[in-house]
């Protein structure tokens, strides 16, 4: 079996900031990390593999510092590392990027699952997974916070949804996207370090991909960016307070106006 | 006030994370120095004792009153300036005592203070922090420490190892003192002489003059039993880690350390005791494993026992609040935890792989190891250091209500580096004889560990409080220290006994006359009160 996981270079978490003038992320000084959703991609790729002895591959497309991160990927269990480096694929939105790392995959060759992250934490758009998934005409499922099985030609997961969780049978070759609930990413070791520190990490240019220039980088992006915000979730809470009874009394009251409000 | 109503008010100023429970009269939670003053003055009128507060996370029972009234300091919670000192590219601020660790660490992280009343030159000196990033050293692994509170206790945690306790961090202090007048020390200007003569004076014009005692501290790193003492000391080393028992902190200046780029964290995991204290001499550059010269240069080396690894492991199933740590593999015996700082991660890279050789070289596995290089990695370490104390309050808090007369029983005992192996077995054999369940944890690096007993009913306890007495002669007769640094407070007055005897304990409460003739200031803490004393 082998697994490929998509792993995006963000900037550190704690740490982003966007510069008023341009409404864009402020890259300058800020140290590069792995995708905090990735790091939970990489690791339920190395379970499965310790699990059915499969091979996982970490994909990524960026510029060449990002060879670094792969090899911080084999550090936590992957076993090989592809950089995708190109100034051609540079600005691409998530449609480039979605058919660059297809095409990535096509010249990889044979796979049987994909797993992304949820999102990346920098744009956050979380449409990179399904897009290359419909890319490459395979079956997908997003949000996945468990794996149950793994066949050799289907899986059973868990989805997360706004109600709960779905479980759902999916057929290989297959993408998912994993949620942080799915797993506690491990940290590396000594010896892991070695190992990462002595790979070779494989470049991949637009050439290599036999890539259709015109879909890719800045050329192949029709997405502009107006504006960012921060959608708005509306949860209002209010603490009951006074006697029991009042505290009962208010409960019930808005129980009923509930109650109502469903009906 | 009478007394049900102050429970029900101020109940919880009646405890600490000692787990004591005292009583009190009256509390007050001054804003600033001047409400300090009014406050102590009114007492001592009255010859009312006064028990000060932080943010009681002490372990000691400093800030649990026994009788009497609070003065909490919790909200003199402002930083109040900055100084940097060009010669030295030093960088100081001061805070007031009630600032918790947790809040000046995100101050200096984001070099973000709020200036609001700060004197033009301080708000200058802010400049000169831009260029480096910069923290503050003393680590106690409870970050919602109070600054004045790490003072008393001369506190000092995980990375006192390279950056040794509170002390060498605070450069001025204001005590307001008994009768509310104030001292104002800085370091470097009040030096006592070679016979311990001292004389200090106060803002208001009084002389104090006195003679340090004749005690001699023990020879270790890392100490904080009774009054610090040496011929020819600097005098504001004797307010740190005083407990509180002689005046009351308003004002602390401290300095910070410059942040160095790489920081990493190491958790390994070794197959038995005598390893992982042998990797520990390895890493101390005592011992030489295969002719490797290793050179880690460690801020912080620590340890948790096999039973302590047990413990973690158990509340990663059962508690929700501990599954974000690693998991614990079964292979996993004993574990040392190492810290080291530099300015380039390749630097620090060719050590940790001498270190893997080390560990290789022990018969340990340097697969069995947790490497950090990020902050949030090196977090995820912390956390897991941390999980430790957290799991055993909680089993102490659980048990405590089968019998609420049992209460935290955990070491702060300090030996020189050459008894470390003779220590761990006096508390491995200790424990085991007594048939009582323990787990150890702490600075190993220091020979500092927190050995805590988790008893199962009031027997145990009261076997394992013996033991702690048992030790505590042991420790002083290998040249070590009884309280290394929660400080002495009240739970281990009756340690500092046994490591002092009766004459250096009473010099002890001499000293603390001379400042404070009526012991209106923490009484019962470092050393008993006497009935009929004045």
């Amino acid at each position: 079996m082998r697994i490929i996981v998509c792993i995006k270079q963000v900037p550190g978490t704690n740490e982003v900031k966007i510069d008023p003038a341009t409404n864009t992320i402020i890259r300058e000084n800020v140290p590069a990390i792995i995708n905090p959703f990735d790091t939970y991609a990489i690791e339920e790729a190395v379970r499965i593999k310790e699990r059915t002895e499969a091979e996982v591959y970490g994909l990524s497309m960026g510029i060449p510092a990002a060879s670094e991160m792969l090899r911080e990927a084999i550090s936590l269990g992957i076993d090989k590392g592809i950089l995708m480096t190109d100034r051609k694929f540079a600005g691409a939105d998530t449609l480039a990027t979605s058919y660059a790392l297809s095409k990535g995959i096509e010249k990889i060759g044979e796979f049987d699952l994909i797993i992304c992250g949820k999102q990346a934490t920098d744009g956050d758009t979380a449409q990179v997974g399904p897009s290359l998934a419909g890319a490459l005409g395979i079956a997908y499922a997003t949000d996945i916070s468990k794996i149950i099985k793994v066949l050799h030609d289907k899986m059973y997961c868990l989805k997360i949804t706004d109600d709960g969780y779905e479980e759902i049978e999916i057929r290989l070759p297959a993408l998912i996207t994993v949620v942080k609930e799915i797993n506690m990413p491990r940290l590396p070791s000594i010896k892991s370090m070695r190992t990462a520190k002595n790979s070779k990490i494989e470049i991949l240019t637009s050439a290599d991909i036999n890539a259709d220039e015109n879909r890719l980088g800045l050329k192949g992006s029709p997405t502009q960016v107006r504006k960012t915000f921060v959608p708005v979730h509306e949860v209002n809470n209010e603490m009951i307070e006074g006697t029991f009874e009042e505290k009962a009394g208010r409960l019930s009251e808005i129980l009923l106006k509930l109650r109502m409000e469903v009906k | 006030m009478d007394k049900n109503t102050f429970i029900k008010m101020y109940g919880e100023y009646l405890r600490d994370e000692s787990r004591q429970v005292g009583n009190a009269e009256s509390i007050v939670f001054p804003k600033s120095e001047y409400e300090i003053i009014s406050s102590v003055k009114e007492m001592s009128r009255k010859n009312i004792q006064i028990t000060t507060q932080g943010a009681r996370t002490g372990l000691a029972a400093s800030a649990v009153p026994y009788g009497g009234h609070i003065i909490n300091l919790s909200k003199m919670n402002k930083v109040i300036g900055a100084r940097y000192d060009e010669s030295g590219d030093r960088f100081f601020i001061t805070v007031q005592p009630g600032v918790l660790l947790s809040e000046l660490r995100k101050y200096t992280a984001n070099k973000s203070f709020n200036t609001d009343g700060w004197d033009e030159k301080s708000i200058n000196a802010l400049k000169h922090m831009e260029k480096n990033q910069w923290f503050y050293s003393t680590d106690p692994t409870e970050t919602s420490a109070s600054m004045g509170g790490m003072a008393s206790c001369n506190a000092s945690g995980a990375k006192s190892y390279r950056y040794g306790s509170a002390r060498e961090h605070i450069n001025g202090l204001r005590v307001v003192l008994a009768d509310g007048d104030v001292l104002d020390i800085k370091r470097g200007r009040h030096i006592a002489g070679e016979d311990g003569k001292f004389h200090l004076v106060t803002e208001g014009g009084r002389r104090i003059e006195g003679k340090l005692p004749n005690y001699k501290m023990p020879d270790v790193k890392k100490n904080t039993s009774g009054y610090y003492n040496k011929p020819k000391m600097d005098m504001i080393d004797l307010f740190i880690g005083s407990d509180g028992t002689l005046g009351i902190i308003s004002e602390i200046e401290i300095e910070l350390n410059k942040t160095q780029k790489s920081n990493w964290g190491i958790t390994i995991f070794m197959p038995d005791e005598d390893k992982a204290v042998d990797l520990v001499r390895a890493i101390r550059e005592e011992i030489t494993i295969d002719n490797i010269n290793l050179k880690l240069n460690p801020s912080a080396i620590e340890f948790f026992s096999h039973n302590a690894l047990c413990m973690l492991k158990e509340q990663q199933k059962t508690n929700a609040a501990f599954s974000n740590i690693q998991e614990i593999k079964d292979s996993y015996h004993t574990a040392v935890y190492v810290e080291t700082e530099s300015d380039s991660d390749d630097e620090v890279w060719a050590e940790v792989e001498k270190l893997g050789d080390v560990i290789n070289g022990l018969g340990g596995n340097e697969d069995e190891t947790w490497v950090a290089y990020n902050p949030s990695n090196l977090e995820k370490l912390h956390y897991f250091r941390h999980a430790c104390p957290e799991c055993v309050n909680m089993q102490i808090d659980n048990i405590k209500k089968t019998d609420s007369r049992i209460t935290k029983l955990g070491t702060d005992m300090s030996v020189p580096d050459n008894k470390l192996k003779d220590v761990m077995k006096m508390y491995n054999e200790g424990i085991e004889e007594n048939n009582l369940t323990a787990v150890i944890f702490g600075h190993i690096g220091n020979n500092h560990l927190h050995v805590n007993i988790i008893p199962q009913n009031i027997s145990e306890y009261e076997k394992g409080k013996e033991l702690f007495l048992t030790w505590s002669e042991k420790i002083a007769a290998m040249g070590g220290a009884v309280s290394a640094e929660h400080g002495v407070g009240k739970l281990k007055a009756p340690f500092l006994k046994k490591m002092y005897g009766e004459e250096e304990i009473n010099e002890m409460r001499k000293l603390k006359k001379i400042f404070d003739p009526a012991q209106i200031f923490n009484r019962g803490t470092i050393f008993e009160f006497e009935e009929g004393e004045k």
